[in-house]
């Protein structure tokens, strides 16, 4: 559809997602790896699925597609591309350990609330 | 971009979107249905030897276990904090890839909803000099730009709770159990029916299709609930009534309203509006008529776990819920006597979580 919209999209999270976030061990660095454990997983999960649909459709289509997978090899334009979705992935799990790099107190960053502040 | 619908439920735009949150509903599940419960174990044991041993000071007869001992006690158990971690986290990435997900196809969403109006104006009421009150402008359950400040609030919502509900309303089953577990007036009349706090719409639009012959109305403080509630209203056949504007101050007539419910709306309120809101739907319910109530615990006779009040306590600060701790603390019950109503417990729910009130103003 072509109709585009004049309301003001928020392209910003909100302050309770975009900002410094919450920590709840003395030890910053637990939340963080939990928070890595959370998206690698969800990523796991993400792909394993993809690759289960895309089995699916290719089988019903009749298509063998295993050993052309192993033979294939990738052009620059694809390795780009790929490389581009390799970065966010690392962006996407390892990045809590940049929005809280510090312990709770410390002045470098805004420090982290436990949630039990108020 | 637009992958369709799960039932009544929207799809996510993507693949990979939907396969994310999926794992989040499952991953939700274990957390607050396997972990949540031995927490819950672990702190109400440690709680009872700390009393034991004098740790703990024993309250005062008729008073309640105070906050700070019971978060204390709780988090020596280091899962506590773990589980905290991930309850937070979830929630976080929900939110993200839902609101990403959604954005997507934004001209599609808000076109559908603009063409709902413009199909049938007379069933959305939206007052464009209603101003929404800094009190209801939360990022409740830390949902970005809350209830009222995201045009896609709507939808977000929608696939939101459903990841919140872990997976068990996708088909509304929730929303049909209160709208059809809501009580009906004595002498059998209904004829027009009140939904306060109606978010979306999806116990509302059960309810005309249990009502049929009434005059059925949400009203919501959210205009992108609002909008989206009456989008998806027309979608599924129902002639329903939404409004945007404030439960303690609706604009509705005197004694209009032959039953009136709400669902989880108080805890998201403070206390002052509550008892305004009370006030407030006892004047639009004609003599004789209901106010179902389905809600938040209260503590004002100490009926609450410990274990329920620390994962409150912690909703409340991690989960923007701003107001419910003054409400669990609150009489509830007592509050909607006070304003005339006679009260009863309510039906059962599937839930247990949640008490349920059946509210009467006298014939």
């Amino acid at each position: 559809m072509d109709q585009k919209t004049d309301i003001e999209v928020p392209a910003k999270l909100g302050d309770e997602i975009g900002g410094a976030g919450k920590a709840y061990f003395n030890d910053v660095v637990i939340d963080n790896i939990l928070d890595a454990l959370l998206e690698l997983s969800a990523a796991v999960w993400t792909y394993h699925d993809r690759v289960n649909v895309l089995e699916t459709v290719l089988a019903e289509k009749g298509i063998e597609v295993s050993d052309a997978i192993e033979a294939h090899l990738p052009d620059q334009a694809e390795i780009a591309r790929r490389e581009e979705e390799r970065a966010a992935l690392v962006q996407r799990v390892f990045g809590s350990f940049v929005r809280r790099p510090t312990a709770r107190g410390n002045s470098i960053n805004p420090s982290p609330a436990t949630g039990d502040e108020q | 971009m637009n992958r369709g619908a799960i039932g009544v439920t929207p799809r996510p735009t993507q693949l990979a979107d939907e396969s994310y949150l999926e794992f989040i509903t499952s991953f939700r599940r274990l957390a607050i249905q396997e972990m949540f419960p031995k927490v819950a174990e672990h702190g109400e044991v440690a709680l009872a030897k700390a009393l034991e041993n004098g740790d703990v000071a024993a309250p005062n007869e008729g008073d309640a276990i105070s906050l700070g001992e019971i978060r204390k006690v709780f988090g020596q158990n280091p899962v506590t904090p773990t589980f905290q971690r991930f309850v937070r986290t979830q929630q976080e990435m929900m939110w993200r890839r839902t609101r990403e997900s959604f954005y997507r196809d934004i001209d599609n969403v808000m076109a559908e909803m603009d063409e709902a109006e413009t199909a049938h104006p007379e069933r959305i009421h939206i007052d464009p000099e209603f101003v929404e009150p800094d009190y209801t402008r939360r990022e409740i359950h830390c949902q970005p730009g809350g209830y009222t400040d995201d045009p896609m609030g709507g939808i977000v919502f929608h696939y939101g709770t459903k990841v919140f509900y872990e997976g068990f309303n996708d088909q509304d089953e929730l929303h049909i159990e209160l709208a059809e577990k809501a009580t009906k007036p004595a002498d059998g009349v209904v004829n027009n029916v009140l939904d306060i706090g109606c978010s979306i719409g999806q116990a509302t639009t059960t309810l005309k299709k249990l009502y049929p012959e009434a005059e059925v109305w949400g009203l919501d403080v959210g205009k992108p609930l609002i909008r989206y509630a009456h989008a998806r209203a027309l979608a599924h056949g129902e002639e329903v009534h939404f409004k945007q504007g404030l439960a303690e101050e609706s604009g509705f007539a005197d004694g209009q309203f032959d039953m009136v419910l709400s669902y989880i709306l108080f805890h998201e309120v403070p206390v002052a509006k509550m008892k305004e809101i009370i006030a407030e739907t006892y004047r639009v319910l004609r003599p004789g008529g209901t106010f179902s109530i389905y809600e938040f615990p209260s503590n004002d006779k100490n009926q609450v776990s410990a274990s329920h009040r620390f994962l409150i306590d912690y909703d409340s600060k991690n989960n923007c819920e701003p107001y419910s701790p003054g409400f669990v603390a609150a009489d509830f019950r007592g509050i909607i006597e006070e304003a005339g109503f006679e009260v009863e417990q309510g039906p059962l729910l599937t839930n247990p979580f949640l008490q349920s009130l059946v509210a009467r103003k006298p014939a």
